[in-house]
């Protein structure tokens, strides 16, 4: 059960870092714009974070989808999970009126519209379970790191 | 990493889901012990190829803790890769329209002791609004000398269209200040502003919309086509940003972030005016 489970949790991950990376990955200005809005952050630390951070989602995916390496993709995962839920709950605290910009978007809401903190760091933290449970139990079914394992069996 | 695998009693061994273990010594471990809860069969009945293929592991240090290292290299490289994009991506030598602010980050009319900035993106629809509520105010405190207008036409919600709209719009403003008339033609496209979602003005509706406006300049149908104001759409957007601009329209009263409606914008004008 746990394997399998497992893989549903990868694909579910990995689809979720492609759909984030895929819609940020063109405009990465927009990308660090979205960060800037955190009020975190130096502004050109805000831009290397906004310019960094859809590639780095992307090779996740990739990583996960195939299912290699699956527990150092499951880690950086959580933490990155981790902070995107400390820096939306930062944002809440503070009053802010931002979008998260987590797939793409972002910036101050226009007036009337109202933030989506609670729906957003709830599925946050559903991802961060995900990534925890891979961590914990990183073998999963159809994964290439299951193949490459029966592979140096068969070698050696 | 072997010496704990050696040392694993055969109960644990790893069975027919011992195939699944992955890179890292502990990862395996965890199979191990599955397979054991789920009923692996007792040593007895092992298939000898089983025992040889767990002498050839524990023989050779397994290479898998190389895919775990090439996974976090990887993640690194694309960091750094987007990084260099982005820096790729700028265009650190931009043409500036004229009547731009000296740091070239806006269009500028008038001259009025107050300082009004606006900063807005041609496919927002509250900066439309505010145009329409606050643009003939604007004009007057303009005229009679009270402020300098500086707007800052960004180009954030590229996204909105399909065709960049917002950074074609923002370079057209920078054309129409090169011809003298950007407060006009800011204003009739707001009015003439496309549904978010499609595919924005083409460029020859954006022309035409400063035809409309009173434009006549045949220089400014060229730079249009062009796009000789692009590069300086990005280092508008991107000084809006630096400036804690983070969406539009945003309002700024000799500095100071006032609401986007007529009233706050003339009350915060008045209190302003030297003298008063």
């Amino acid at each position: 059960m746990v394997p399998w489970a497992g893989t549903a949790g990868r694909l579910l991950l990995g689809g979720v870092w492609l759909a984030a990376g895929v819609a940020k990955v063109g405009d990465l200005a927009a990308s660090g714009r979205a960060v800037h809005a955190y009020r975190l952050t130096p502004y050109d630390v805000s831009v290397a974070i906004g310019a960094a951070l859809p590639m780095v989602e992307l090779v996740l995916a990739a990583l996960l989808l195939v299912g290699v390496a699956t527990r150092v993709a499951a880690t950086v995962s959580a933490l990155l999970l981790a902070a995107f839920v400390t820096g939306i709950a930062s944002a809440w605290a503070r009053g802010l009126r931002i979008d998260c910009g987590c797939f793409g978007g972002g910036g101050d809401l226009a007036e009337g519209v109202d933030p989506a903190y609670l729906s957003e760091i709830a599925r946050d933290l559903g991802l961060l379970v995900v990534a925890m449970f891979l961590v914990i139990y990183p073998v999963t079914r159809f994964s290439l790191d299951a193949r490459l394992a029966s592979q140096r069996r068969v070698r050696s | 990493m072997s010496k704990r695998r050696k040392s694993r009693p055969a109960g644990t061994q790893p069975g027919p889901g011992g195939r699944q273990s992955g890179p890292g010594g502990r990862r395996s471990e965890g199979t191990g012990r599955r397979s054991g809860a789920t009923g692996g069969r007792p040593a007895s009945s092992r298939r000898p190829a089983a025992r040889a293929d767990r002498k050839a592991v524990t023989a050779r240090p397994r290479p898998v803790g190389w895919i775990s290292v090439l996974a976090v290299v990887a993640l690194l490289a694309a960091g750094l890769i987007g990084l260099a994009i982005y820096s790729g991506q700028r265009d650190d030598d931009v043409a500036t329209p004229a009547s731009a602010t000296a740091d070239g980050t806006g269009v500028v009319d008038g001259n009025g002791p107050v300082t009004v900035e606006i900063w807005l993106d041609l496919h927002c629809p509250h900066c439309a609004t505010f145009e329409e509520a606050a643009g003939e105010l604007l004009d007057r405190m303009v005229a009679d000398g009270t402020i300098t207008r500086v707007q800052h036409p960004v180009a954030f919600l590229d996204r909105a269209s399909t065709t960049r709209y917002s950074t074609r719009a923002a370079g057209a403003v920078g054309c129409a200040a090169d011809a003298g008339a950007h407060p006009g033609y800011v204003r009739a496209l707001l009015a003439a502003q496309p549904p978010s979602g499609g595919p924005g003005l083409t460029d020859d509706e954006l022309i035409e919309v400063g035809a409309d406006a009173g434009i006549t300049d045949p220089g400014f149908a060229e730079c249009v086509r062009e796009g000789t104001y692009r590069g300086w759409t990005q280092q508008v957007t991107a000084h809006a940003a630096r400036e804690g601009v983070t969406g539009t329209p945003t309002v700024r009263v000799n500095g100071e972030d006032v609401p986007a409606t007529a009233e706050a914008v003339q009350a915060a004008v008045a209190r302003a005016r030297p003298g008063s």
